[in-house]
């Protein structure tokens, strides 16, 4: 699963918004990497910072209001944060794609489809000749399960349904072949039985286009289906990462262990977190998540977030996780760092 | 730009707004509302019997109160200041957490609350200063008198202006600046009043339409939305041309011709926001406890499209004082009475000599329409949710 | 969308009817300001009003019956026989022909003028919006749309004709007749008219579409075709104004026309051009009836009609349109 050199390293990566209220802090100091083929997802509730996040690999996000404050993006070696727009433009679309949540309004209802994905061979490939665009696209529409490909490249966005313009919208995403795919809430939008047909087409176009995707969602059960490492979020701060199967199977941040206790068929049926997201321009000192955490102490609410510590291998339970991260279990919550007794947690745990 | 929006929606919804304000207010304190109403048709009953009084009684000869006389415009003019207190200025006091929510968001536009101090100012100086100023004279001595301190050659003749015509004279040598505070009460009348009126009938047809949807009587809708989509292309000036040169052109009726062929957006936006917000629901839900349809478009209707009402009205204002200076320019408005427009194209032959006389009452045309489009653009980015993303707005 | 464009051309002719039955109705309901006229000329030379209100009420066919009169009435119209105008001695229909080159001359470059730079300007506020070029852009929108036509046309006399006296400050009809219309001479005094009327023009063209394509720049599609790696011109003119045409296609003939019909009025009768403007204003000074009435309806035709290219246009640029519903 990993390379050696992560595909994508984001470095204690700080978006801010300016806006009329005050400044959003949206962002503020997330690490992951992704390697080479593999699916990281982001997960958080909405408001959690997780679409910023990933917007702000190519800087997608409007620049002004957004405003990205701090942090480094290396993508294959090579440093984002400080490019020219023009620089990533290049990037964009051709090593780098995006699917987002809304297909109903992510194509321009005025041109046809096939002109829509063609754009992007055409602003990558230059003098590239129309019959060679027609051909690819078709090819594209039918590689993402689109019937009768040849015919509906002529077609406007608004004779598809739904589920068939997020297809569209994956083909144009694909049609360079790109390293990374960043696909935010791709499913939330769409019907039950649709959202299984794209994720599994996701997946296996995953493998056929030999490609890295981070996945952002709310949703955890999409999560344990089609990621490889997870990284939870909660107002605009990483709370815990790891591999799928560790944070499902032992989750260690209070905040991912009351998520994971809201999902159906977990013990508690549909719990719900108490209380509500902080205030975007004032967030809490100390952990962020304090005011809504039963296990809160005095010195979770001052100073800063606690830094991602290792969670179980005892021998570094105690050391704060090397910035960067790899494939360790960490989170970032006091009790897995010195002078905590990490059972209080288990046992309050039990408890529940 | 996500996390901006998520923001927005829950800073939106621990705030009153006018629309759910209104519809809270009006559901919770019945006895308050119906005090209120009491009151305003009261108010409406003392001016029909008022004006029965002047035109039956005294037949208009002497003046009803004091020594106003009171003009047709003017009785339409108390009757719009009346709906503008209990429609306008009782919810604002009423609901200190809306005003101040609104306040607090418009006066981030330094500009727009510069300009709304200015048209309080106007709107002052127009009540007050034709009831404590005679009106303008004409007196052949005093023709075409420059303003003061400023000396010029006019016919041959060198004059300095003096402080007893501040902005000097007309040709027929009424005071400038008398005809500048007589004008500002021509143009309050023509804004306000127009603007009520379209208001009136825009809300009322449009809601109308909005309930014909709603319950099923979708001809009634296409008939009256067909009418809007025909009077829009309408060329609205030439028809007042046609209109007042066929009719004559006293200011009441002018107004109410404005008024009677300009409330077509108003219509289009309280049936577009009445559908939007699922009519249905409310319609059912009001039927089912036995609420008459009048209730219905009172409490939930037209209050829901509040917002967009006043946005739609404050655009309106200026553009009725523009186009009665327009006519009254041209010399198609009312000529008894003292518009900017008029004292403009009083001007027009001397312009070369007596620079002064077009020049000063189009200064304050010109800053009062500037000041109410300023102050309708800053109430929308106040009012207006779609736009608080894009903040300030304006200058 | 044949059936959709045979309709609203069938459509157009309703409203034309409608239009021509409204001013009848009018003109039958009003004191007619004609036969006033008529009547007090009468007084004046001393002759016995009432035979002179006789005499013209025959002459304009007045003493027939209304549903007489509607029908010739209508007939007059559809066969383009408008009347005869009185104070210019002339027939109705040849009086317009004569007039309208002298609208034409400065409307045209004006529209086109107001739209290309409107939009451009529109455009790039929205592209950077809540820049200092996107707020002066604003401030001169607001000058635009807020200063009185009328009185500018005046304050740029007395700056720059009577003080200066850089440009005539009135229109002589004979310089285009002598010397062509496209002669310096006939530029130069077009000059202080075709800055009023563009002033406002232009200020709303911007409004309009920056509005829009402020609009469009928050849709998701916009979003979408940046991740593609689209570049800054791409997105604001392939993406974001091929869109804004759509609502923008709606209003751009209705708000211009109401912008040009007040405004050829009060610059024709300023500055003494002998077009349209003028000639409604005079036709109404006159009290010249069949001339205010033809005045009247060729405008009312071409809003109806430009109102038809509307909607045309927009079933052109709007593929999503359902026809079976307009
Ligand atoms: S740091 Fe404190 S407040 Fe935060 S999750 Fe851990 S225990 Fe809870």
């Amino acid at each position: 699963m990993s390379g050696t050199e992560p595909l994508l390293s984001v470095e204690s990566l700080t978006t801010h918004f300016h806006t009329e209220e005050g400044t959003v802090r949206a962002v503020d100091g997330v690490d992951f990497d992704v390697y080479r083929g593999e699916t990281v997802a982001i997960v958080g509730e909405s408001g959690s910072g997780k679409t910023v996040t990933s917007e702000s690999v190519t800087k997608i996000i409007d620049i002004p209001p957004g405003e990205i404050v701090d942090g480094s993006v290396t993508f294959d070696g090579r440093e984002l944060t400080g490019l020219s727009d023009e620089e990533l433009q290049e990037i964009r679309g051709d090593r780098i794609s995006h699917v987002f949540q809304n297909p109903q309004n992510g194509l321009n209802p005025v041109y046809r489809v096939g002109r829509q994905i063609g754009e992007v061979l055409r602003i990558h490939e230059d003098g590239i000749s129309d019959a060679e665009v027609r051909r690819r696209v078709v090819d594209l529409l039918d590689r993402t399960g689109i019937p009768e490909a040849s015919s509906r490249v002529d077609d406007y966005p608004h004779e598809f349904s739904g589920g068939m313009k997020q297809r569209v919208l994956i083909a144009m995403a694909l049609a360079r072949d790109p390293d990374l795919l960043i696909a935010d809430e791709p499913t939330t939008a769409l019907d039950v039985t649709i959202q299984a047909q794209i994720l599994r087409l996701l997946e296996e176009l995953q493998a056929d286009f030999d490609m890295s995707v981070i996945f952002v969602t709310h949703d955890l059960a999409v999560v344990s289906e089609i990621a490889d490492r997870v990284v939870v979020m909660y107002a605009g701060k990483v709370m815990e990462r790891g591999r799928v199967e560790e944070v499902f199977e032992a989750p260690a941040h209070p905040y991912t262990r009351s998520l994971i206790a809201c999902l159906p068929g977990r013990g508690s049926a549909m719990r719900r977190i108490e209380g509500s997201l902080p205030e975007a321009t004032d967030p809490p000192e100390g952990c962020r998540f304090h005011p809504r955490c039963e296990y809160a102490t005095d010195g979770c609410a001052s100073g800063d977030q606690p830094p991602l510590y290792h969670v179980g291998g005892d021998g570094n339970r105690q050391s704060p996780a090397p910035v960067g991260g790899d494939a360790d279990h960490t989170a970032a919550c006091v009790y897995y760092g010195p002078a905590h007794d990490v059972s209080t947690l288990e046992d309050g745990g039990d408890r529940q | 730009m996500a996390t901006q929006r998520e923001t927005d929606v829950t800073a939106r919804t621990d705030r009153e707004t006018f629309e759910e304000v209104d519809w809270d207010t009006q559901e919770v304190s019945t006895f308050n509302v119906s005090r209120t109403a009491v009151a305003e048709l009261l108010a409406y009953g003392a001016i029909v019997v008022l004006f029965a009084y002047d035109y039956a009684v005294i037949r208009n000869e002497h003046p009803l109160i004091a020594n106003w006389d009171v003009l047709s415009v003017e009785w339409l003019f108390v009757a719009t200041l009346v709906a503008v207190f209990f429609h306008g200025v009782v919810p604002l006091y009423r609901n200190p957490r809306m005003r101040e929510f609104y306040w607090s968001r418009f006066v981030k536009n330094r500009v727009a609350v510069a300009a709304l101090v200015y048209l309080l100012v106007v709107f002052v100086i127009g009540i007050v200063g034709p009831a404590v100023m005679s009106p303008p004279e004409t007196r052949f001595t005093n023709r075409i008198v420059p303003p003061v301190g400023i000396t010029a050659t006019v016919g041959g003749v060198v004059k300095t202006g003096t402080w007893q015509f501040p902005l000097g004279t007309t040709a027929e040598g009424k005071g400038v600046l008398k005809l500048i505070v007589y004008g500002m009460r021509v143009s309050m009348e023509v804004g306000l009043i127009g603007t009520v009126f379209t208001v009136l009938i825009g809300s009322v047809v449009g809601s109308l339409a909005a309930l014909a949807t709603a319950l099923d009587i979708g001809w009634l809708d296409e008939v009256l939305m067909r009418y809007v989509d025909v009077q829009s292309v309408f060329p609205t000036f030439m028809l007042l041309l046609l209109l007042t040169y066929l009719f004559g052109s006293e200011l009441w009726m002018i107004i109410l011709l404005f008024g009677f062929f300009s409330w077509e957006g108003i219509a289009r936006t309280v049936r577009g926001e009445a559908l939007q917000r699922s009519s249905e629901a409310y319609v059912t839900a009001a039927r089912a406890s036995g609420a008459s349809m009048l209730y219905i478009v009172q409490r939930h209707l037209i209050p829901n499209s509040a917002n967009s009402i006043v946005i739609g009205a404050t655009v309106a204002i200026p553009g009725f004082i523009l186009g009665e200076a327009s006519l009254a320019f041209l010399g198609f408005s009312d000529p008894t009475t003292f518009s900017w427009g008029r004292t403009i194209s009083a001007g027009q032959s001397n312009l070369a000599t007596a620079w002064w006389i077009s020049t000063f009452p189009g200064i304050f045309l010109f800053f009062t329409v500037l000041s109410f489009y300023y102050v309708g653009e800053a109430m929308r980015d106040a009012m207006d949710p779609r736009q608080q993303i894009e903040g300030g707005g304006g200058l | 969308m044949k059936w959709y464009i045979l309709k609203r051309v069938l459509w157009t002719f309703v409203a034309m009817w409608i239009a021509l039955t409204l001013t009848f109705g009018l003109i039958s309901a009003s004191p007619n300001p004609g036969q006033m006229r008529a009547t007090m000329s009468c007084a004046a030379v001393g002759e016995n009003p009432q035979e002179c209100r006789e005499q013209f009420r025959e002459r304009n066919n007045l003493d027939q019956p209304v549903t007489e009169r509607y029908k010739n009435y209508m007939v007059n119209m559809v066969t383009l026989n408008w009347g005869w105008s009185e104070s210019r001695s002339q027939y109705v229909i040849p009086a317009i022909l004569d007039a309208w080159r002298f609208t034409a001359q400065y409307a045209i470059p004006v529209l086109v003028i107001s739209t290309l730079v409107g939009y451009g300007l529109g455009l790039y506020s929205a592209y950077k919006p809540y820049t200092v070029t996107d707020y002066t852009a604003s401030f001169v929108g607001f000058f635009g749309i807020s200063i009185p036509n009328f009185w500018f046309a005046l304050v740029l006399i007395i700056l720059l004709g009577t003080r200066v006296e850089l440009v005539p400050t009135y229109y002589q009809s004979g310089i285009p007749i002598q010397q062509g219309w496209l002669s310096l001479a006939n530029l130069r005094q077009l000059i202080l008219p075709v800055t009023v009327l563009l002033t406002a023009s232009l200020a709303w063209q911007m409004r309009y579409s920056r509005a829009q394509a402020l609009e469009q720049m928050n849709a998701e599609f916009v979003k979408v075709a940046k991740a593609k790696g689209a570049s800054q011109y791409r997105l604001m003119i392939w993406h974001v104004l091929r869109m804004a045409a759509v609502p923008l296609s709606t209003s751009f003939v209705g708000s211009l026309l109401a912008i040009f019909w007040s405004g050829s009025v009060i610059i024709e009768q300023i500055f003494a051009i002998p077009g349209l403007g003028l000639m409604t204003y005079t036709a109404i000074v006159e009290q010249d009836t069949p001339l205010v009435l033809a005045t009247t309806l060729v405008t009312v035709f071409l809003a109806i009609f430009g109102n038809l290219l509307e909607d045309i246009a927009y079933v052109i640029l709007d593929p999503r349109i359902d026809y079976g519903n307009r």
